[in-house]
């Protein structure tokens, strides 16, 4: 028997990745195209993605795909277009999210829902549509959702966010079950604070101390995309094949504590 | 009898299925399957079945015919 000489080879998978114009979902897809991956781009930045599909030329196919994914009917329309032009899938990586912080006295019904559609729902539909055999390529199935410490530990403005994170990981425990005898396997990430565009706004809010607080919560200081997109790889290839069902903390040590 | 053709449809992963397929052609005629149609049958019919009972079904039809038998009762 031949044994790959890289255990996290994607060779000839095809992989639909969300939130792939900026932060984790853009350095999942540069990762994962390395390894050998065709993908499927998804985000609602179109000039993000074009960018990230420039910088993937040669190797895998790569497609982009502008969709809203807060728009939950979309969605599984938006798959089978991936699955007409790059085949069937073999596994996706929810990146995309909304991350807001809104104390509860301020949050409105239509803020929450809508963190929880893209956050949760999409996830939920995503998963949903994969394991359809039109859509599911048979073999080294591999669905990996972004969630968050949040969804484990409260933090103040966080409320949307951690309900959308900790419903995520729940639903991805009993997807896991469902899924499992098809061969296809669910796993979520949790992150802790990483440096990425959807902090950076949020650091906004934060003056020097709070941002030096919020940082001393990371025994390892804050993390880089490329953290989290090494994690993901290891549960996309055959090296999570015995991994389903499981939240696998990446956060510096937030959680240690 | 349509609408339950197109769940039945859903469920099963098919684009149309007829009266008289039988469940066991299906390759997703499984216990996931079952399950699925005791939710429809909730659902759609009002009528709570166990997946004992949908056992007894060998076609689409019979899986009909149990529901809305159910029902009628």
């Amino acid at each position: 028997m031949n044994t790959p000489l890289n255990p996290l080879d994607l060779s000839g998978r095809h992989f639909l990745v969300t939130g792939a114009s900026s932060g984790i979902g853009r350095s999942t897809a540069i990762l994962l195209h390395r390894l050998g991956a065709r993908l499927s781009i998804v985000d609602l930045d179109e000039a993000g993605l074009s960018a990230v599909q420039a910088e993937l030329r040669g190797g895998g196919q790569v497609e982009p795909h502008r969709t809203d994914l807060s728009d939950i009917p979309a969605i599984e329309p938006l798959v089978g277009r991936c699955v007409a032009a790059n085949g069937p899938l073999h596994g996706v990586v929810h990146c995309a999210g909304i991350q807001a912080i809104v104390p509860v006295r301020t949050l409105q019904v239509e803020g929450w829902r809508k963190i929880f559609a893209v956050n949760t729902e999409a996830a939920l539909m995503l998963g949903k549509t994969m394991s359809s055999r039109k859509v599911y390529a048979g073999e080294h199935g591999s669905i990996v959702f972004i969630s968050s410490v949040m969804g484990m530990a409260g933090s103040i403005g966080a409320i949307a966010y951690s309900m959308s994170k900790a419903a995520l990981d729940g639903m991805a425990r009993s997807l896991s079950l469902e899924l499992a005898p098809r061969g296809i396997r669910v796993n979520c990430i949790a992150p802790g604070f990483v440096q990425t565009p959807l902090l950076e706004r949020t650091g906004k809010l934060w003056d020097e101390g709070q941002r030096k607080a919020v940082e001393d919560l990371h025994p390892l200081g804050f993390g880089k995309p490329e953290d989290i997109a090494n994690a993901v790889a290891f549960l996309a290839a055959d090296t999570g094949r015995w991994i389903t069902g499981s939240v696998m903390v990446v956060d510096g040590g937030y959680l240690a504590r | 009898m349509d609408e339950f053709l197109a769940e039945m449809a859903e469920i099963l992963e098919e684009d149309t299925v007829n009266p008289r397929d039988e469940l066991t052609s299906f390759e997703s005629w499984d216990s996931l399957a079952t399950l699925s149609v005791v939710a429809m049958a909730d659902d759609k019919f009002g009528v709570n079945m166990s997946a004992q009972e949908l056992q007894r079904a060998v076609t689409v039809e019979d899986l009909y015919q149990l529901i809305t038998a159910k029902k009628a009762a």
